[in-house]
Parts: C-alpha cells; sequence; structure tokens
C-alpha cells in the first residue's frame, strides 16, 4: 500500500515540531518503554468483539453463491426457489446475465436467511445456467500463444522496459555473468477473520460492522456502491482479525450483505468461509524473472538485464521492485502482466518488495560465489550510499556478529549425514510515513481523558500507541487515557496500510494532547497566580516548572474545570514524523536431503523504524513479519489446477502455514532513530526473510532451489537434478 | 486405531508443525508417522494422546462404519439406547457449558462452535479454518482439547464443556491469560482464545511443562500474525508459576 501513500518527510530530515517535539529518550517516561497492549485483557479472555461476533437483534445469516468455473458467461440466474426455502428472508441475483464470472468463486447470486444453515441450504437451490468458456488458471499457459484471452486485447500487458546506463558497456566491464531464472509464488492473505460483515439499516441509514483496515475508506466504499450519501454510513471496527493489505473497502460481500439487510429489513451477517477467503479476498501476485547480471573481478556489480512476468489473475498487475536495494550502475527491466482466471491479487504486506528481495538476493549470493566474495561483504561492497532510510551498510556487520556469520561454511555443508545446515542473508527497505490524521481529545472535570480518532487497531497496538503518546503528553500512566478507535464517526484518519499508521495517528495524537494540555492550563493557571506557560504536567501533576510543590494532582487540577471539559479537535503535523526504514535479515537453516524437508532454525534481525514507541508491540510485529516471511519462504502456495483452474488447497490443511513447531528461535534487534520521529513497522521485517531463507537452503545443500515455496519436491528435484549434472552449483 | 482414539477423547486431534504438515503423507505413503505410531509415541504430550485422527476424517467414519459408530454409542451414554434417527430438523440439545446447563433446539448437523457462537452468544471462540485445522475454537471437553467446529453439538450432550468464556473467573484473568498479555502473547487477538485454551489444557495436565510439551499442546493452533514465540515463553512462564490475582 505504500504506493498509495506519498512521502510526507523527506527520509533525512530530522523530525523537530516546534511546539510539541518528542521527548528526548532520556526524558520521556511512557514512549520507549516495553509497556503491555491496552487490549490486551479483553483479546485473552476473548471478550473483544470482532465483526464475525457481532450479535443483532434478528439477525440473519448471509451467504453466497459462486461460480464454480474459472470462466464462464452467466446465462441464467433463477432464484425463485431459494426465495421459498425455509428461513429465507432475501435473495439476490449479484452477477447481470450475460456477464462472464471471471475466476472460480466470481460472485452470483445471495441470500439471507434465518439461520447459516438454512442459507446454505437455500443458495444450492439457485439454478444457474452457465455457457463455460475456455479459461487459463497458470501464467505459464496464458503467455502461450493462441492461449484464450482472459480479456479482450490479450493475456499479456506489457510495461515500458526502464533502462538507465549503458547495459552493453556494463556487461563488457563483467568479469563474470550470471544467468538465472527465478519465481515465487501466490500467496494468500489468509486472515483468521475472514473478510465480510454485519450490516443493520435504520431507514435509509446504514450502520456496518466491518473487519476492515479502513473505517473511512469502507463508509466512502459503502455510500458509493450503494449511491447513498457518506452521511448516511457508519462504519464500525472495534477489532478485526487480521487483512495485511486485503481489508480495505466493503468488497462486493458487504455491498451484498448491505442489499440483502435493506431487501430484509432485518440486519444480517455475511462472512465469507475459507474456500471463499482464498478464492477471491486478494493475493500477492507470482513473480518470475529472467535475469542476466555482470559482475566485475573486484566485486563491483556492472550490468543487470531483466525480464520479468506476474500474474495478480484477473485484471490486477503484478510488478515488483528490481533489482531491490544494490547498485547496478547500468540496468534494464522490462516486465509484464499477464492475466488469469484466477481471484484478482489485493496489496499484502509489503507488496512487491518480497518478491523484488528474493530475486535480488538469490542473484546476489550466486554473483557473490563467481568472485569467490563473502555474500556480506560482496553486500556492503555494492550498497547504495548510508542515509539515515538506508542504515545497511552499518546493519550487515552487527547483524553478522550476533548470529555468528564467521561460522558460514562456503555453499554446500560438507558434514555428513543427511541433515545440512546453512547460512543466508538479506537486506529490506520500506517507505512507511504518514498524514491526514484529525483527532479530538477531550479532559474531563473527573481527571479522566478520551482520546478519539477515526483509525484503526488491527492487531499492531495503534490504541496502545495512542494511549502512550497521550500519556507522555500529559503526564499521566498510559492506562489513565481512554483510547476509542474504530468509528468512522470519529477525526478522520487514513486506512492501515503502507506501515503509515502509527506515522499518520501518533503525530496527530500529541498535537492535540498537547493543544489540550494547553487549554487545561490556561484555566488552572490562574488559581495557581502564574502564566500558563510557567506550567508542566508530569508523574500525574500539574505543577509550576521549577517549583513541584506549588500544583495540583492531575484529579485535582481537573476538578476546577467545573462542569465544561477541555475539548480539542486538531491534526497531524509536520515534524514528528519521517519515512523510510531499513533492515538486515541472517537466516539459519537445516534441510534434510533424503526428505527434502528443510527447516529454519534461527532469523537475526537488525530493523529500524524511526521512534520506537512501544519496544514491546514493536517487536511483536517483527516476530510476526519473521514467521510471515518463513511461511513465504517455506510453506505458501495457492495451487491451481491447470486443468481446471480449480483451487486444490482452499482450506488450512494443505494451504500450509507455519504451526509452533514451524518457528525458528528468532532475534530482533531494533535500532532506535528518536531524532527521526515516528516511521512505521508493520511491512519492513517480512520482506527479507524468505530471501535469507533461500540464500541458507542453497549453502546448505550446495544447490540452489530458485522457485518459491522451498518445498520438499523442489529441493529434491534440485538435488537429482545437480547428480544427475554430477556437478555442484 | 480409530476407536482407540474415540474412547480416549471423542473428537479431537492436536498434530501440528512438520509432523502435522506431512502426516497425511507419510502415512499415506507408508512412511514413518503413521497415526497409529503417533498415538503410542510416548514422548508425546499427554494432551496429544491417542487423539490423531482428524475430525472431518473421524465424523465420516462414523457416517459409514458400524464399528466406529458402536464405540460413539458406548462413550456418548445419553444416547446410548441406539441408533434412533433425530432430525434433520431442529431437535432438543442439552449442553453443560462451563458448568451451566443449556438447552436448545438446534438441528443434529450443528456444530459445537456455531452452536455456542450463534445461539448461546459465546462468541469468544472463533470460526477460522472451519474443518480442524488450525484451532480457533479450541474448547476443552471432560479435560481433553476439542476443535469445536468439526464436532456435532448434538454428540457432547452429558459432557462437561468448557469455553474460553468460563476460564476467567468474573474480572480475574487465568494465571496464563495473564501471562499472554504480560509477554504480548496476542496481536489482532483472532487466534488468542484458542491458544489460550489449548495452553489452558496443557497447565491443568502439566502445571511445568517442558519447550517440547508446550510446543507439541500449541502445534494444532494456528497463528497468522506470528505471535508464537510470545505465546511459548507465556506458556512456559505460566508454568513457573504466576498466581492468578
Amino acid at each position: 500500500m505504500a504506493e498509495q501513500v506519498p512521502e510526507v518527510n523527506t527520509p533525512a530530515r530530522p523530525a523537530q515540531h516546534e511546539k510539541y517535539p518528542w521527548p528526548a529518550p532520556a526524558d520521556a517516561t511512557v514512549l520507549g518503554k516495553p509497556l503491555t497492549r491496552v487490549d490486551g485483557p479483553l483479546k485473552v479472555s476473548g471478550r473483544a468483539i470482532y465483526a464475525y461476533d457481532v450479535q443483532r437483534p434478528g439477525l440473519l445469516h448471509g451467504r453466497i453463491l459462486r461460480s464454480p468455473h474459472p470462466h464462464a458467461r452467466v446465462v441464467s440466474v433463477d432464484i425463485a426457489a431459494a426465495q421459498k426455502a425455509p428461513g429465507v428472508k432475501a435473495a439476490l441475483v449479484v452477477i447481470q446475465p450475460g456477464k462472464p464470472a471471471m475466476y472460480q468463486g466470481d460472485e452470483i447470486a445471495a441470500v439471507a436467511a434465518e439461520t447459516e444453515e438454512q442459507a446454505e441450504d437455500a443458495v444450492r437451490l439457485i439454478k444457474v445456467e452457465y455457457e463455460v468458456l475456455p479459461h487459463v488458471a497458470l501464467e505459464d499457459l496464458a503467455m502461450r500463444d493462441g492461449a484464450p484471452s482472459v480479456f479482450e486485447g490479450g493475456n499479456i500487458k506489457s510495461g515500458e522496459a526502464q533502462e538507465t546506463g549503458d547495459l552493453a558497456a556494463g556487461f563488457k566491464a563483467a568479469a563474470h555473468t550470471v544467468e538465472a531464472s527465478y519465481s515465487t509464488q501466490v500467496q494468500t492473505h489468509v486472515c483468521l477473520e475472514t473478510h465480510g460483515c454485519v450490516c443493520e439499516w435504520d431507514g435509509d441509514k446504514l450502520t456496518a460492522w466491518v473487519s476492515t483496515q479502513a473505517v473511512h475508506g469502507t463508509r466512502e466504499g459503502f455510500a458509493e456502491a450503494l449511491q447513498i450519501p457518506q452521511t448516511n454510513v457508519r462504519v464500525i471496527c472495534e477489532y478485526m482479525g487480521g487483512g495485511f493489505g486485503s481489508k480495505f473497502g466493503p468488497d462486493s460481500q458487504g455491498v451484498v450483505c448491505a442489499r440483502l439487510s435493506k431487501q430484509a429489513a432485518a440486519p444480517v451477517k455475511l462472512m465469507l468461509d475459507r474456500k471463499e477467503e482464498h478464492l477471491v479476498s486478494g493475493n500477492r501476485p507470482s513473480s518470475a524473472s529472467k535475469i542476466k547480471a555482470g559482475v566485475a573481478a573486484d566485486g563491483t556489480l556492472t550490468a543487470f538485464d531483466a525480464e520479468t512476468w506476474g500474474t495478480g489473475g484477473a485484471g490486477v498487475g503484478a510488478s515488483f521492485p528490481l533489482p531491490y536495494i544494490y547498485v547496478f550502475p547500468n540496468r534494464r527491466r522490462q516486465h509484464r502482466d499477464v492475466y488469469t482466471n484466477a481471484g484478482p491479487a489485493r496489496a499484502f504486506r509489503a507488496p512487491g518488495h518480497p518478491q523484488g528481495c528474493f530475486h535480488t538476493e538469490m542473484l546476489m549470493d550466486e554473483l557473490a560465489d563467481r568472485v569467490r566474495m563473502d555474500p556480506v561483504e560482496f553486500r556492503i561492497k555494492n550498497l547504495p550510499d548510508e542515509a539515515p532510510n538506508r542504515m545497511w551498510r552499518k546493519y550487515f556487520p552487527i547483524a553478522a556478529e550476533k548470529f555468528g556469520w564467521s561460522r558460514r561454511h562456503p555453499t554446500g555443508d560438507p558434514s555428513s549425514g543427511p541433515i545440512k545446515r546453512g547460512m543466508g542473508c538479506a537486506a529490506n527497505q520500506w517507505g512507511g510515513g504518514g498524514r491526514g490524521t484529525k483527532a479530538h481529545v477531550e479532559v474531563l472535570p473527573d481527571g479522566g481523558v478520551l482520546v478519539r480518532c477515526g483509525t484503526q487497531d488491527i492487531g499492531t497496538g495503534t490504541r496502545t500507541i495512542v494511549a502512550m503518546v497521550a500519556a507522555e503528553t500529559l503526564g499521566l500512566s498510559y492506562d489513565a487515557i481512554k483510547v476509542e478507535v474504530g468509528d468512522s464517526q470519529f477525526p478522520f484518519s487514513g486506512g492501515s496500510g503502507g506501515s503509515t499508521t502509527a506515522a499518520a495517528v501518533t503525530p496527530a495524537i500529541r498535537v492535540t494532547a498537547g493543544k489540550a494540555l494547553d487549554a487545561l492550563k490556561e484555566r488552572i493557571a490562574p488559581k495557581l497566580g502564574v502564566p500558563p506557560a510557567q506550567l508542566v504536567a508530569r508523574n500525574g501533576r500539574i505543577e509550576v516548572k521549577d517549583q513541584a510543590s506549588k500544583g495540583y494532582a492531575w484529579k485535582d487540577a481537573c476538578r476546577l474545570l467545573g462542569t465544561e471539559p477541555v475539548t480539542v479537535d486538531a491534526e497531524w503535523e509536520n515534524g514528528l514524523s519521517a519515512s523510510g526504514t531499513s533492515g538486515v535479515q541472517f537466516a539459519e537453516v537445516e534441510v534434510d536431503v533424503e526428505t527434502g524437508v528443510a527447516k529454519v532454525s534461527r532469523i537475526v534481525c537488525v530493523q529500524d523504524c524511526g521512534l520506537i514507541l512501544d519496544p514491546m508491540t514493536a517487536e511483536s510485529q517483527v516476530y510476526g513479519g519473521i514467521v510471515m516471511g518463513v511461511n513465504y519462504a517455506l510453506y505458501e502456495e495457492r495451487i491451481l489446477d491447470r486443468n481446471t483452474g480449480q483451487m486444490v488447497n482452499p482450506n488450512m490443511e494443505w494451504y500450509h502455514i507455519a504451526g509452533m513447531s514451524d518457528v525458528p528461535k528468532i532475534e530482533v534487534t531494533l535500532m532506535n532513530q528518536p531524532e527521526r520521529g515516528v516511521i512505521g513497522l508493520g511491512e519492513p521485517p517480512t520482506i527479507s526473510t524468505a530471501a535469507a531463507v533461500a540464500n541458507a537452503v542453497a549453502n546448505a545443500i550446495g544447490v540452489r532451489v530458485r522457485h518459491l515455496p522451498l518445498t520438499p519436491d523442489r529441493i529434491l528435484n534440485a538435488l537429482a537434478a545437480q547428480e544427475r549434472a554430477g556437478g555442484t552449483l | 486405531m480409530l476407536s482407540a482414539a474415540v474412547s480416549h477423547s471423542g473428537i479431537g486431534v492436536r498434530p501440528g508443525g512438520v509432523r502435522r504438515r506431512y502426516r497425511f503423507f507419510f502415512s499415506r505413503f507408508g512412511g514413518p508417522m503413521s497415526l497409529h505410531d503417533d498415538d503410542h509415541d510416548a514422548g508425546r504430550s499427554a494432551v496429544d494422546e491417542g487423539i490423531n485422527v482428524s475430525r472431518r476424517m473421524f465424523l465420516k467414519s462414523v457416517g459409514v462404519t458400524g464399528v466406529a459408530a458402536g464405540v460413539l454409542g458406548a462413550e456418548a451414554e445419553p444416547h446410548a439406547a441406539g441408533p434412533a434417527a433425530v432430525g434433520p430438523g431442529p431437535v432438543p440439545v442439552t449442553l453443560r457449558v462451563n458448568g451451566k446447563t443449556e438447552t436448545l433446539q438446534v438441528e443434529p448437523r450443528v456444530t459445537l462452535l456455531d452452536a455456542l457462537r450463534d445461539r448461546l452468544n459465546h462468541t469468544g471462540l472463533k470460526r477460522v479454518c472451519d474443518r480442524g485445522s488450525c484451532g480457533a475454537c479450541t474448547a476443552i471437553v471432560d479435560g481433553r482439547t476439542i476443535y469445536s467446529c468439526s464436532t456435532l453439538a448434538i454428540e457432547l450432550q452429558g459432557k462437561d464443556v468448557r469455553t474460553i468464556e468460563g476460564l476467567t473467573e468474573g474480572t480475574v484473568l487465568h494465571p496464563v491469560q495473564q501471562a499472554f498479555v504480560k509477554h504480548d502473547g496476542t496481536m489482532c487477538g483472532f487466534c488468542t482464545p484458542g491458544f489460550v485454551m489449548s495452553a489452558a489444557a496443557l497447565l491443568e495436565r502439566y502445571p511445568k511443562p517442558t519447550v517440547e510439551q508446550a510446543r507439541e499442546a500449541l502445534d494444532g493452533n494456528i497463528c497468522r500474525c506470528g505471535t508464537y514465540t510470545k505465546v511459548l515463553q507465556a506458556v512456559l512462564d505460566t508454568g513457573k508459576g504466576v498466581s492468578r490475582g
């Protein structure tokens, strides 16, 4: 989602807000302390209410009938029998007859009934006549001459070739060249809470409890799709069970839910089931490359020439940044998006970056091998100059030291026995930054502090850092702050994507809480007979700056407000946030060359994110990103049958995700950059894990598996091919 | 093998990790990890013992094999009377949930999870995979963890069903819940109640679990945010004795 948010602070500029700067780390009483999340008790006790859990009086259950065909023209849809089925209160046709269903799972019709079981029974009674059309589910089939067209105009959309420098001269300067092909799979988001919502109408006003990363964006989406004013829509998302980039609007199922609810004149809950979630709610597109690259004898990169492609399914692009991070002075890259009859891609945690990182970092190790350089040394030689948002030159040696990189053997574990161990590394970069958030702060006469902001906590800990920033500003402890987020009736904030939430929200809280304190001081100062500027808020007191005994406990100070609270609305200001992060990861793996099973035993990570607000939740983000990267490296893959176009693993049994025993030992070092202000952290840590793991697997088994995920069949095939060739890497 | 599994536990499975991942592969192709072998692996935690049958597989087997159905009848006393058909319409089902007796009218096909969530408004346990793969719906029945998404409500009459709602005493969190908060063993929180239930069941059996026991017990739960490291810390920390309060 970074693409949606322009970089709003130059990365290098230190954050320096004139009136409400962040406190120096030594002076901070709340920020920078590892504090538990404020909604932890609700989550661990099952009392946090997600959209999936919302109960309303007379609630109906919605269900969508979906196309079983990857490509078919819908001739007719007959919902008459479904309408008469037991318990059914509403039914509608979603697709216009005559239009094509573009992928398995495309919406056809929907019903709402009194129970989920009745709704399921009723959709089975819907009669659909399909004219089955030729389909292409995989990119290699779609790219063939004469392949059936997904859309008019063909299946391939070529981008402009990007070229810099003099490619021919670059290859001339190369002592060695590497030519290789790499590819990555389609990964689905697998949000544990599936997409969906509860919709309820009161006359022409809609209230929707939605599992979303953007309450305001979803309000806009509902209004637009239903042709009603935004003022008539309220979107609520108190808690949500994971989005990872796939939950930014009402989506088709949300609009269907609202229409069913309107028709039935009753609230309707419509949550996707696990199969639907895999098929239609987004994915990370595949990527593939053919790369030729050159390196000079001294290890300097000279040239990079790549053709790349990938599929985002029916109508979505599959671009990714390439080459990633390292400086190839002469380079060319030609990308093609390939359309297929498969569920469309959506933004997925650091869109494009894990792909670009994998292709580039694999290539880097191959080039380092050619010039017989240590991969870390080779990387450092070819990194861009150091800057606050480009700290790899510093981080690589720190991480290598912590990791014990000096113990790395050259390619191929020479030890006997079937278990081979190896090490690899990779770097990441991300934008972060954010803006455009408004907030509301009230200081009440009983001492209570209410902070309202129309952002949402998608599990990253936004509620917690909002409480911390307000507490720091007001000299209180963070549990004294009541935080309300996740409602489109609260002051505007953007979607939680692109690792922008922290940088968009916390400056707004800092400024608004700062202004609220100023207003409170104005009203307290006369009672103390000092100018407001001489008052400070600290340790739960409002007191005179150099005369701590002169002042009031917070509650007593607030009591002086009488009946009228302090109420301030303000917004994000420049000078408290920045953009641009960098990090590196090192992986150690164990590969059983007899079974082909690879296991990640250890990850060492050095990562920055600007000013660290809550080291505890920040660390959790990094752990989580790394686990997701391990999944991408070893386990996850949307598998479509090349003949039928059907997904063969639309569940959580065969679509593999790491469990407790698969998770490596993870060591996180967060580099604090307080002078830069808040940046954001959700995405960077997931970028470079898969590349580091893949490099470690190559280092372990002495043969390079250039395609993700590194499943036992791919590893055994690579070993067998090497054996047949009688050679090594 | 199946009958042994049933007599131990009703319905349940807590395999995980690589072992879980390739279980079917190995068992189908005669490899080293047959279901049977796992059942009698002395090294495995008791939480795991004897319950290594996928719930779907079990449900299917109940439908098609007399042996399994007979075993179930002997296990589930309330309807040991025989194979009298009930349904398909709603029938009265009496459940004891967190010590409280509840009688509902549900179709026999309704799972325990759906009965809890849609009929009793116990929404703490979540529906995620809905087929016994992820553990978000984990409940404790007669002391053992089960996947409530793949267990029919009607089969649990006369049994003692515990859910996440029963773990907290008023406003006081269970020690393992406190440890989850302390170690940040939750992010989006959607998998958390299931993990907490698995952890609570483990700790009732093994108050001081080893790392291996803890991993094994939690291997039937999936977290997408990646809280595993901190969940493990929380469970081991509880084992070191954090008091309720």
